[in-house]
C-alpha cells in the first residue's frame, strides 16, 4: 500500500475529479469501439442482404443509395435447399434443447440430493470429455452411426449434440439444484409426495433460471454446430444449415453475396433477441465458481 | 406433558424409519438419475474415444469395409506425414495466437461492460450475439469483407492503406491467412471470456469497493485488491478452456480457407479430416486424432500442474 499524505490521489497521480473524469472517458471510448466492431458485421449483413446484385458488384459504400434498395434478395428463403436447412438446423436445435434440459435435470438432481461416493469425480470425469475434438469424435461416430444406420438422420445429429452439450448444463443443474433448501422437498414428502412428484412440482419449478441458462448452452452449440452435421449428415437431404451453405458457396450454385447475407442475416436474429431477452441467465449460467 | 414428549419420540422414531427405507431405495433412484448420462457419455466419448484408438491400429481404406491389423504402422505413418510437425506447430501458433488475444480483448470487454453505465443491458446484448452468432454466419460474413472484387476489408486495406495488392487475395495468402484466421475467430470467441468474467465480476459485493472507497483506496488499489484475486482463478480457467478449444478448432479453419492456401493454415484437426474423407485413409486418420488427444492431454495436466486452475477457481 503506498501510504501518501494524499490518500485520495489517484493511479495517475492527479487529482480525484480529473481522474474519474478520465476514467469515464476511457470507458466511453472502450463502450463506442466494442459497440463499433460488434455491431459492423451485422450492418453489413442488413444493408448487403438489403441492395441489388449490381450494387454489390459496383463495390461497397458504406451507406447505399436509396435507389439500389431493394427486397428482392429475400427470395432466398423460399428456394427449397434453404427451407430445407432451416428445418433441419431447427428441429436439430428444439431436439437438443429439450433433451438436454430433461437429462440434465435429472442427473442434476441425483448428484445434489443422492449421496454416493465418487460424485465429484464423476462430474469431473464428464467435464474431462471436453477435451476431445469434435474431429476426434467425429470421425470414429461416422463408422458407428453407419452400422446403427444413424448416419444422415437427424436424430443422430441431436443424439451427439446432446451429449457433447452434457457435461456442462449437468454440472450447471448440480450446483444450482444444491443452492434449493432441501427443506421444502421434505414438506412435501411429509405431505405423502413420492420423491419424483417431488422433484417434478417443488424441485423443477425452481431451477428456471437454470433451466433457461443450460437452454441457451444447448441453442449455442446446436445452432452454431458445423463439425459434427458435416461428419454425421454427408446427405444434402439431411444436411443443417451450415454445411448445407457451405456447399451452395462453394458449388458457386447460383448464389450471390447479397443472398448469403440474407440467409446469414436470418441466422443472426436469435441469437440477437436472445442475448438481449436473457443475457442475465446467459451470465447466471456462467458463474458456477468450481471447476 | 408426558404424552407430549411421547408424541414426538414417536414422531422422532418414524421419521427416522422412514429416512432409511428412503435411504435403501436412494442408491437405485441415484444410480437411475444419472444413468441416461452415463450412456449418452459412453456412446459420444468414450466408445468413440476407445474406437479410434482400435481403429488406428488398422489399415482402413474409408470405402471398403475390410479391416487389415497393422499395429503401430499408422502411428509411424503419422509421423512420416511430411505435414505433421508443420501441422503441429501451425496448431500451436493458432492456439497461442488466439487464446492470447481472445483473453485480452474478453476482459478488456468484461470491464467496460461491468463499468458501463449508459446503454448497458444494448451493448451487452450486442457483445453475447457475437457469442452466439454461428461460426459459418462469421465465416461467410468475413469471406465476403476479403473478398477481392466486393470486400469492404479488402478494398480499405489495398486502396487506404496499401497493406495488400487489389487484385490479391488475402485470405488466399502465405502472410495473411493465418493471422486473419486468428483474428476472425476472435470476434466471436472473444465473447466466451467475456461472459466467465463478467459473471464473475457481478458477483463481487458492491460494499467491498465502498468501503475501499472509504478508506480513501483508488481505482488501481481496489482492482488489485478486490477484483483481481477473484478474477484469478477464472482466468486461469479461461487460460485452459480457451487453449483446449482452439486447438481443436476445426469448423472456423475449415471454413475460411479450408486449410490452404497450401498447408498455410492447416492445424492438426484439419488435417486429420483431409486424411480420412480426402486422402480416403480412415485409420490413418483415427491415429492423428488420438495424437492429438494424448498431446491435448499431456499439456492440459502440465498447466493443471503449474497453474492448478481448479484451486484457484474455487475460492
Amino acid at each position: 500500500m503506498s501510504n501518501d499524505s494524499s490518500s485520495t490521489s489517484g493511479v495517475l497521480g492527479l487529482d480525484h475529479e480529473t481522474e474519474e473524469r478520465l476514467h469515464r472517458i476511457v470507458l466511453g471510448i472502450s463502450g463506442l469501439i466494442a459497440a463499433f466492431v460488434g455491431i459492423f458485421p451485422i450492418y453489413w449483413m442488413a444493408q448487403n442482404s438489403l441492395v441489388t446484385r449490381q450494387a454489390v458488384l459496383d463495390g461497397p459504400v458504406l451507406i447505399p443509395s436509396p435507389e439500389e434498395v431493394t427486397l428482392s434478395n429475400f427470395a432466398i428463403i423460399f428456394n427449397n435447399d434453404v427451407v430445407m436447412y432451416f428445418f433441419n438446423t431447427t428441429v436439430v436445435t428444439i431436439g437438443t434443447i429439450v433433451s438436454v434440459c430433461i437429462l440434465s435435470l435429472i442427473a442434476g438432481y441425483g448428484l445434489a440430493r443422492f449421496e454416493w461416493s465418487q460424485k465429484e469425480n464423476f462430474a469431473r470425469f464428464l467435464l474431462f470429455g471436453y477435451m476431445f475434438s469434435p474431429i476426434v469424435l467425429g470421425l470414429p461416430l461416422y463408422l458407428i452411426w453407419q452400422s446403427l444406420g444413424l448416419l444422415n438422420t437427424r436424430v443422430g445429429l441431436i443424439i451427439s449434440l446432446t451429449a457433447i452439450s452434457m457435461p456442462f448444463s449437468v454440472w450447471l443443474m448440480w450446483k444450482y439444484i444444491q443452492t434449493i433448501p432441501r427443506s421444502m422437498e421434505e414438506s412435501a414428502w411429509v405431505a405423502g409426495a413420492s420423491r419424483w412428484r417431488a422433484f417434478r412440482d417443488v424441485v423443477v419449478p425452481q431451477t428456471k433460471p437454470s433451466i433457461i441458462a443450460a437452454a441457451l448452452f444447448a441453442f449455442a452449440i446446436a445452432w452454431n454446430d458445423f463439425t459434427f452435421a458435416q461428419i454425421l449428415l454427408p446427405k444434402n437431404e439431411a444436411t443443417t444449415f451450415a454445411p448445407g451453405m457451405m456447399r451452395l458457396v462453394n458449388q458457386g450454385y447460383n448464389i450471390g453475396w447479397n443472398e448469403i447475407m440474407v440467409v446469414s442475416l436470418l441466422m443472426t436474429v436469435p441469437p440477437l433477441l436472445f442475448a438481449y431477452f436473457l443475457q442475465d441467465y446467459l451470465l447466471k449460467g456462467f458463474e458456477i465458481r468450481s471447476l | 406433558m408426558s404424552g407430549d414428549t411421547f408424541k414426538k419420540e414417536q414422531y422422532k422414531k418414524s421419521r427416522s424409519l422412514w429416512r432409511s427405507t428412503r435411504l435403501q431405495s436412494d442408491a437405485v433412484k441415484s444410480f437411475i438419475s444419472v444413468l441416461p448420462v452415463i450412456i449418452l457419455y459412453l456412446i459420444i466419448s468414450i466408445i468413440p474415444a476407445v474406437f479410434a484408438v482400435y481403429a488406428s491400429l488398422h489399415f482402413i481404406p474409408l470405402m471398403s469395409p475390410t479391416w487389415t491389423f497393422v499395429g503401430i504402422e499408422n502411428y509411424i505413418s503419422v509421423f512420416e506425414l511430411d505435414q505433421f510437425w508443420g501441422s503441429l506447430w501451425r496448431g500451436l501458433i493458432f492456439m497461442v495466437g488466439s487464446t492470447i488475444i481472445q483473453v485480452s480483448v474478453g476482459l478488456w470487454l468484461a470491464f467496460t461492460l461491468n463499468d458501463i453505465s449508459i446503454g448497458q443491458k444494448y451493448l451487452t446484448s450486442i457483445v453475447f450475439t457475437a457469442y452466439l452468432i454461428p461460426t459459418v454466419v462469421v465465416s461467410l460474413v468475413a469471406l465476403f469483407l476479403f473478398d477481392q472484387s466486393f470486400g469492404l476489408f479488402h478494398m480499405i486495406g489495398s486502396e487506404w492503406f496499401n497493406l495488400w495488392d487489389s487484385t490479391n487475395y488475402i485470405l488466399g495468402s502465405n502472410t495473411w491467412a493465418m493471422p486473419l484466421v486468428i483474428l476472425i475467430g476472435s470476434w466471436k470467441f472473444s465473447i466466451f471470456v467475456t461472459i466467465f468474467a463478467l459473471a464473475q465480476l457481478r458477483s463481487i459485493p458492491s460494499r467491498f469497493y465502498e468501503a475501499a472507497r472509504i478508506c480513501g483506496a483508488n481505482r488501481w488499489q481496489m482492482f488489485r485488491d478486490i477484483t483481481f484475486p477473484r478474477l484469478k482463478g477464472i482466468i486461469l480457467t479461461v487460460i485452459l478452456l480457451r487453449g483446449v478449444f482452439m486447438f481443436n478448432k476445426f469448423d472456423l479453419i475449415w471454413m475460411l480457407t479450408e486449410g490452404g492456401p497450401g498447408y498455410a493454415t492447416t492445424t492438426l484437426p484439419l488435417l486429420a479430416y483431409q486424411e480420412t474423407f480426402q486422402g480416403g485413409s480412415y485409420g490413418l486418420g483415427n491415429a492423428l486424432a488420438v495424437m492429438m488427444f494424448l498431446i491435448l492431454a499431456l499439456s492440459a495436466i502440465l498447466y493443471f500442474k503449474a497453474a492448478s486452475p481448479s484451486q484457484e477457481a474455487e475460492v
